[in-house]
């Protein structure tokens, strides 16, 4: 069985820089990732807000960008489902692709799109519920469409669909925003954004295609029906720490608990980025939380923890 | 008479889709070949969807069957990925 000293669970910002600074430093380190390196930020169309780009980058370039960085020094990247990790004297790292040994590992495996779980929203995915605007707009020319959340993500996804649909309405539970200030405004300004203010979708309606929203007032109570051909759900991210749940200690919407050095409860067993408790859940601290994680697993390596 | 088991995938995909080029990543990364139809520039993709009743993407159309969005547990079973 292959033996690291540091395996890297997770190959997005987080992981990548962990992954950049271990071999970078001369550990013999492997990064597992289950589908393409980059995470969430290949998602983004524009990353305005990590230092070093004036004029932003889209992040697909940004995640590319970081792969190669640590390509360049080495770091061996395996594509394969992390089925298990157990403790012993070297933690055991069971995948889809065979088990490895290591001495530590950094857990960096990131959240994913929360869904709204009502009525309609799984069967009609694909057809009209979509989870990515980038993607998707192009095939609401002219058309309706709902945007479901209020934060950055929601309000840079309904701008982007301006572009395309001839109207866009933006639902939100709250009865304000919790998106940026610029991009607030930025929304606020435009002619073919609408508001739906204290407001939750019930049920996503449609045969097969999605043919309205049911929608509920938190505040009146009132029941309504929105007539739209799409909705696209930004509702914020959940954790992917199910399989550590039984080894690590984490807090109960299952993000991992770490200290400022990004150890877990668990000693040798490391988190950075979405994963973990507290983050917040940017780029750049993703990166940050990826250094900090690689140095305390260096020192504890080197047993001078 | 050639005979091939390897199956027939198209992937459908827009401009700015960044599930699509991680689906691409992914079936290259599992040696897989496949043809890329981007139905903002191909209009008889395009149909070929919306006759369908998809309207998202990244669609991986393999031996005919539709798959929406990065589900890689689908594509894994019906392309044998252990």
């Amino acid at each position: 069985m292959t033996q690291y000293e540091v395996i890297i669970i997770g190959g997005g910002a987080a992981g990548l820089t962990a992954g950049l600074y271990a071999s970078r430093g001369g550990f013999k380190s492997l990064l597992v990732e289950r589908g393409a390196t980059g995470g969430q930020i290949m998602n983004a169309a524009l990353v305005e807000n990590y230092p070093g780009f004036p004029e932003g980058i889209s992040g697909a370039e940004l995640g590319s960008l970081m792969r190669q960085q640590a390509d360049r020094y080495g770091l061996e990247v395996v594509t394969a489902d992390v089925t298990g990790l157990a403790p012993g004297d070297l933690y055991n790292v069971s995948t889809t692709e065979g088990d490895f040994e290591t001495s530590a590992v950094i857990i960096a495996t990131g959240s994913e799109y929360r869904k709204l779980g009502v009525t309609g929203e799984e069967r009609l995915s694909g057809h009209g519920v979509s989870y990515c605007a980038t993607c998707d707009g192009f095939f609401f020319r002219d058309r309706e469409v709902a945007v479901v959340g209020g934060g950055d993500t929601a309000i840079t996804d309904a701008l982007e669909l301006t572009r395309y649909a001839k109207k866009v309405y933006v639902i939100h539970r709250r009865d304000q925003l919790r998106a940026g200030k610029v991009l607030q405004q930025r929304a606020f300004d435009h002619p073919r954004l609408e508001f739906i203010w204290s407001t939750v979708v019930e049920e996503v309606l449609g045969e097969k295609m999605v043919s309205g929203l049911k929608l509920h007032n938190v505040k009146t109570g009132r029941d309504s029906i929105l007539k739209v051909d799409g909705a696209f759900v930004a509702v914020g991210l959940t954790p992917n720490s199910q399989i550590f749940s039984s080894i690590l200690e984490l807090d109960d919407a299952g993000y991992v608990i770490t200290d400022e050095t990004m150890a877990t409860s668990v000693d040798g067993i490391f988190a950075a980025g979405d994963v973990r408790k507290n983050s917040a859940r940017q780029v750049a601290t993703a990166v940050g939380d990826g250094v900090t994680a690689a140095m305390s697993a260096f020192e504890y390596l080197q047993g001078t923890r | 008479m050639l005979t091939s088991t390897r199956p027939r995938i198209i992937i459908f995909t827009t401009s700015s889709c960044p599930w699509c080029n991680r689906v691409k990543q992914y079936l290259r990364e599992k040696k897989f070949r496949f043809r890329d139809v981007n139905v903002e520039k191909d209009p008889e993709g395009a149909r070929e969807l919306k006759r369908r009743n998809i309207m998202g993407v990244p669609v991986a159309l393999i031996n005919n069957h539709p798959i929406v969005g990065f589900d890689k547990a689908k594509i894994d079973k019906l392309l044998g990925i252990k």
